[in-house]
């Protein structure tokens, strides 16, 4: 089926098979790979990207059903060169180990900071809920949303999560 | 994924119910893709078709009404019940729910109607939909029918559905002034994870209902029960309702200990 899909502000027209999913479509067809492909089934939050403005696991997404709709992914979050606030706290506070759930992780973070900007521990911790990170590095992550969104204290004792 | 299949997104619910009664069995309906996509990825399910069903703008919407009550269209998506400021000031108990459901990203797809068609035992909108006396509203091409959500679960994965039939809507009717419901879902961990077992606890009018998830083939509840029921009583009504397994998460035992001991501890907040 033929698509018409914007990501990252870049409008594609292109043939796609009903069965790929949205995860293949952009690593595979549009070769943005900074999206991962962790469980496949909606529980790591590794190929998390925005469709429509909303958080969504692209591996549980049909490319079909992008049609007409709006992508935007890791390779969107900075800009002429110049990572983003948000990428720049988890450079900060080393909230990156491996990498493999960082695309995730601040596709979820921005997510959250768009309808809370000034979450708490416990929020952010729920809006980070369906990203795992298995090196793991969940404090350093937390702490630098918290920076972001200016609730972080360097003193502050996070509870292990 | 492997198996192959078409895909069609009918804009008219006239064209959506015609094309289910032209596929028949092989046509799936694709809502929010949580457990389809997954299934048919794990080789489960192998339609022929794949119907998307949210094309059609008021599969989307959420209607609340003084005298009718609620009505969620069937493409409404957990997290779109969480936005809802009507459902947060008078139907407390889904809102509890539908934010003990996955994560957050599969609740922005995840559907309110596709979590009971699932029919999975560990529904988490079921325990809210049967303690507020919701009906499931039912279409083919040649008919509608509404069927009461205690009737609408007939096995674990089973619902009454026919193969040309989909769910449109459910309809939860008002709730009263002072009506309180508490879930409590027991997980190995506080984020994303299955239910081991869930509780729900809603005083509507003036009784009491007690709905049960992953504790017997299908999500189970009590029928009105009385405001001064002692616990014993209200307990003995749980324990036979429910008939527990083991897995791999835990023993029959401890699930239907736990039912117990969450329903006594629900009642006492549902009582304060």
């Amino acid at each position: 089926m033929r698509i018409n899909v914007t990501v990252n502000g870049i409008a594609y027209e292109k043939d796609v098979a009903e069965n790929r999913t949205l995860l293949r479509f952009l690593r595979e067809d549009l070769g943005l790979t900074g999206t991962k492909e962790g469980c496949g089934a909606g529980e790591c939050g590794a190929c998390t990207v925005f469709f429509n403005g909303k958080t969504v696991n692209s591996c549980m997404v049909l490319a079909v059903e992008a049609n007409e709709g709006t992508i935007e992914t890791i390779e969107g979050e900075s800009s002429g060169g110049m990572l983003s606030r948000l990428q720049e706290a988890f450079d900060r506070h080393h909230a990156v180990q491996c990498g493999f759930c960082t695309a995730g992780m601040i596709m979820s973070a921005r997510e959250l900071i768009h309808h809370t900007p000034h979450p708490t521990v416990d929020q952010i911790k729920e809006g980070l809920e369906g990203n795992f990170c298995r090196c793991t590095g969940y404090e350093q992550i937390i702490e630098a949303v918290l920076d972001v969104t200016g609730g972080y204290t360097a003193k502050e004792e996070l509870i292990h999560v | 994924m492997r198996h192959q299949f078409s895909y069609t997104a009918p804009t008219e619910l006239t064209d959506l119910l015609t094309l289910l009664e032209t596929v028949g069995p092989g046509a799936r309906l694709l809502a929010g893709g949580t457990d389809l996509l997954v299934n048919i990825r794990n080789g489960l399910v192998k339609p022929n078709t794949v119907v998307d069903v949210k094309r059609i703008p008021e599969a989307h919407a959420i209607m609340s009404d003084n005298t009718k009550g609620l009505r969620i269209g069937w493409a409404v998506t957990i997290n779109d019940i969480l936005r809802n400021s009507d459902i947060a000031s008078s139907y407390q108990l889904l809102q509890t729910c539908a934010h003990d459901l996955a994560s957050y990203q599969v609740r922005n797809r995840a559907t309110v109607v596709g979590n009971i068609v699932n029919a999975s035992p560990c529904s988490d909108m079921a325990p809210a939909l049967l303690c507020l006396d919701a009906s499931v509203e039912i279409a083919s091409s040649k008919a509608y029918r509404t069927v009461p959500v205690r009737q609408f679960f007939t096995g674990v994965k089973r619902t009454v559905l026919k193969p040309d039939e989909m769910v449109i809507g459910i309809t939860i009717p008002i709730q009263s002034k002072g009506a309180k419901g508490k879930y409590r879902k027991l997980k190995r961990i506080q984020g994303h994870d299955l239910g081991i077992i869930g509780v729900a606890v809603a005083r509507v009018g003036d009784s009491l209902r007690i709905a049960v998830s992953s504790a017997a083939p299908t999500p189970v509840a009590t029928g009105a029960l009385p405001l001064d029921i002692t616990d014993s009583e209200a307990l003995a009504a749980v324990d036979a309702l429910i008939s527990p397994i083991s897995d791999v998460r835990c023993t029959k035992e401890y699930r239907r200990f736990m039912v117990s001991e969450f329903t006594r501890r629900l009642l006492a907040e549902v009582r304060s």
